[in-house]
């Protein structure tokens, strides 16, 4: 790993040398000795794969002859004489690992991890919960009451069955779609509904875009709106945590639309050569807003790709809490153990639009929607599973639906009577200490709204 | 020590007192394309001084990564004219993770080095100086060094201060440049300009390598002219130190400054804009800017390209005689 380039030149220079002169000398051997093939097979060494992988010492045996395997650095491969393309076998890709059928029930017993009730029930919650405070907060930017928002109809299982099969501390780097791990991470309603709102109680202080949420006690590192940034950063901290013995891994989440940026590429080849404890999680809901699959990649997907950096991947269905759980919970206890990344690809379908200012009418048919919708969806999946096992019934399902709804609401209108923080926390934090000239255009601002102060909402923004 | 020395000792240093830091970037790990590095890796280990991957976005980003953990990453460019593909991870990302978080997350302890500079011979891709495209981006601190001492100190100050900070090398200067440097750590803050050298007649600003080209143009300025200038270092590019700058030309009425980067939209149109709001009753001649054109940067044709002593000594004749 990681030869001097420098010193490989000089090296390089060296064995070419002593390598013609092996040869030369072979042949003359063989040809003194009237030795056929047979006789090359014995000046082979042992085992021997190559360069790639291993050091060129001034100790090297005799080089072996032309006819043996190759030397080059950058590969570790057998000749072949025939010319032949790979084949990408997009046809029959990477199988779909499932635990439930579409009607939650177990088709391999042995693939159950026999969550105990509790553990499913808190599943189920938290999917549910999230489902109605998606509907609450779609609806109230509908009536103008927040600016914007994100729903995660349909892919409630990629984050609840991901973050149930992580430690507490695990790092996670998300998009944006991913609410439901804050949700199973206890995060209250009180602070997603503040960070939608931009108010007071807004531990990102009214700076983004709703739905970029952070939270530092739950290791959810703030959201931010560029595609695929977050892959790159999420090794790096993997690597951290590697140095510090942490005992922790990282998760990163993205889309197969993000996976297409080149910040991807940088963050898988990193993981790979770094060996970093990482678990990247792919959610392919079938759109990066308009773009279908199709638009988005002509390969296997993203599962196939993971073996191209040399990362251990797996494609899951990604509907199935139990499965998706089941290759969390594996992906992290190797990570850790063993210092490399994995990749999950959770199949899914994204039900609802992209976000509020879309209109997923225009490019894909209400039917395929509702396919979904009806056929294969996470929570009602799970909710079959809690039924045949008889942990859940149709009176607690109906009380439920009513008592989530209504906390949600309560918080909902809390959040929006609260007032919007201080107008001087527009120039804080941009530093960690305010510089000089910051400081005059704060100054600045205070003084020009002394004057023309009626012409600002300053009566919804905290004194 | 020269230039690429104080560097490796302020690195030793880093990595001394600092068991999280890392040094990471193309190269690095045999000692680096500038001998920046060389000997870390033997003294600290393979995981704290690393090669990555052929890939700007990816280290910068990398970089990232580590410093939201609270480890100290020290991330290298091989040339600032590669910083380009890092370019979204710096101003999307690193500049903006403290504001955007409301403090919940940052990435303060990252710095990126990254030689910077004409060089003689380095043409478009191997001369450039990108400070005034990281100027423009609130939330991270641009640092460019004229000297061994400065470079070690203000390096230093880069990888401790609060907030990720680019620290631009003048390649040129890394063997030419010599003089004495404590083995021990010390510390030069940032946004703090040096007065090199008192005057009264002209104020002459510039950063990294120019500096030694104005000190020149000053003392041709005084042998031929009788005048005397004003010299000062800016040292860091942003946050600069407006104070300082403005209180010389309160002083001196004239303002001369001077950048290899092309003259639209340099560093030096802030610098000039803010001085005019700032002190124009005190001006007796327009401010000067003495830059490179705009073209990108050329090989055969340097020695016409760069702003040099001849062009910076008739600009201040002009603003002399005005």
């Amino acid at each position: 790993m990681g030869q001097p380039h420098v010193w490989l030149v000089r090296k390089e220079a060296w064995l070419v040398s002593k390598m013609a002169v092996a040869i030369s000398v072979a042949k003359m051997w063989r040809q003194s000795r009237g030795l056929g093939q047979a006789a090359l097979v014995a000046l082979r060494r042992p085992g021997a794969r190559g360069l790639a992988g291993s050091r060129p010492s001034t100790q090297q045996q005799q080089f072996p002859s032309l006819d043996d395997k190759p030397q080059f650095p950058g590969a570790s491969a057998e000749f072949v004489d025939k010319l032949e393309f790979i084949q990408p076998n997009v046809i029959s890709g990477i199988p779909i690992y499932r635990v439930m059928d579409r009607q939650g029930q177990i088709i391999n017993p042995s693939e159950d991890p026999h969550l105990p009730q509790e553990e499913v029930l808190k599943l189920y919650r938290s999917m549910t919960l999230l489902n109605t405070m998606d509907r609450i907060l779609y609806e109230s930017q509908r009536q103008g009451r927040i600016s914007f928002y994100m729903t995660n109809y349909g892919e409630e299982g990629t984050h609840v069955g991901s973050a149930a099969a992580l430690d507490r501390t695990d790092l996670v780097f998300g998009q944006y779609r991913e609410a439901g791990v804050l949700m199973y991470r206890d995060y209250p309603l009180e602070l997603f509904m503040a960070q939608c709102y931009g108010n007071v109680n807004d531990p990102g202080k009214g700076r983004q875009m709703p739905v970029h949420y952070g939270c530092k006690e739950r290791h959810f590192v703030t959201i931010s709106s560029p595609l695929a940034t977050q892959i790159p950063q999420a090794v790096g901290a993997a690597y951290a945590a590697k140095r510090a013995n942490a005992n922790r891994i990282v998760i990163c989440y993205f889309g197969e639309g993000a996976a297409s940026e080149g910040d991807a590429h940088a963050g898988f080849n990193f993981a790979a050569t770094l060996e970093c404890p990482i678990i990247f999680f792919c959610r392919n809901n079938g759109y990066a807003i308009s773009t279908p699959t199709s638009e988005q990649y002509r390969g296997d997907g993203i599962a196939a790709r993971g073996p191209g950096y040399g990362i251990l991947s797996i494609r899951v269905d990604g509907n199935d809490v139990f499965a998706v759980y089941n290759a969390t919970k594996e992906a992290r206890r190797r990570a850790v153990a063993e210092n490399q990344p994995f990749l999950i690809e959770a199949m899914t379908y994204r039900i609802g639009h992209h976000s509020t200012s879309d209109d997923s009418s225009a490019y894909r048919s209400v039917d395929e929607v509702n396919y979904w919708d009806k056929q294969d969806h996470p929570i009602s999946r799970l909710r079959q599973y809690l039924l045949s096992r008889g942990w859940w019934d149709d009176g607690q399902e109906k009380a439920w639906r009513k008592q989530s709804r209504k906390k949600v609401m309560e918080a909902f209108e809390q959040a929006e009577r609260k007032l919007k923080p201080n107008p001087n926390l527009l120039f804080s934090d941009v530093y960690q200490e305010m510089p000089a000239q910051l400081r005059r255009q704060q100054e600045s601002l205070a003084r020009h709204l002394q004057t023309y102060g009626e012409h600002y909402p300053l009566d919804h923004f905290d004194k | 020590m020269n230039l690429f020395q104080s560097i490796t000792s302020a690195l030793d240093n880093s990595l001394a007192k600092d068991p999280t830091a890392v040094i990471f970037g193309e190269d690095v790990a045999f000692g680096g394309v500038f001998r920046c590095t060389v000997g870390l890796r033997d003294k600290y280990g393979k995981d704290r001084v690393f090669n990555t991957p052929l890939c700007e976005q990816g280290i910068v980003g990398f970089g990232i990564g580590i410093a939201v953990t609270g480890a100290t990453a020290i991330a290298e460019i091989q040339f600032a004219d590669y910083i380009f593909p890092a370019f979204d991870q710096i101003v999307n990302e690193a500049a903006k993770y403290r504001y955007r978080s409301g403090d919940l997350f940052n990435c303060g302890s990252l710095t990126i080095r990254a030689p910077w500079g004409c060089v003689g011979h380095g043409a478009l891709y191997h001369s450039q100086s990108p400070e005034a495209f990281f100027a423009h981006c609130p939330g991270i601190k641009v640092v460019i060094p004229r000297s061994p001492f400065q470079a070690k100190g203000l390096l230093l100050s880069c990888i401790e201060d609060k907030n990720p900070c680019i620290f631009f090398e003048p390649k040129i200067l890394y063997r030419a440049a010599v003089e004495q440097v404590p083995v021990e750590p010390y510390k030069i803050p940032l946004s703090q300009a040096e007065v090199i050298q008192e005057g009264s007649d002209v104020t002459l600003v510039a950063w990294g390598t120019q500096v030694h080209v104005i000190r020149e143009v000053a003392s041709m300025a005084r042998e031929k002219l009788g005048v005397s200038c004003e010299i000062i270092d800016l040292r860091t590019i942003v946050p600069w130190d407006v104070d300082t700058v403005c209180k010389s030309v309160v002083k001196t009425g004239r303002l001369l400054i001077s950048h290899e980067a092309p003259l639209t939209g340099g560093f030096a149109s802030e610098i000039s804009s803010t001085v005019q709001e700032e002190c124009f009753l005190n001006l007796e001649a327009p401010i000067s800017r003495v830059c490179g054109y705009d073209t990108p940067f050329p090989h055969i044709f340097e020695p016409f390209y760069i702003p040099d002593k001849w062009k910076c000594y008739d600009a201040l004749r002009k603003m002399i005689n005005y």
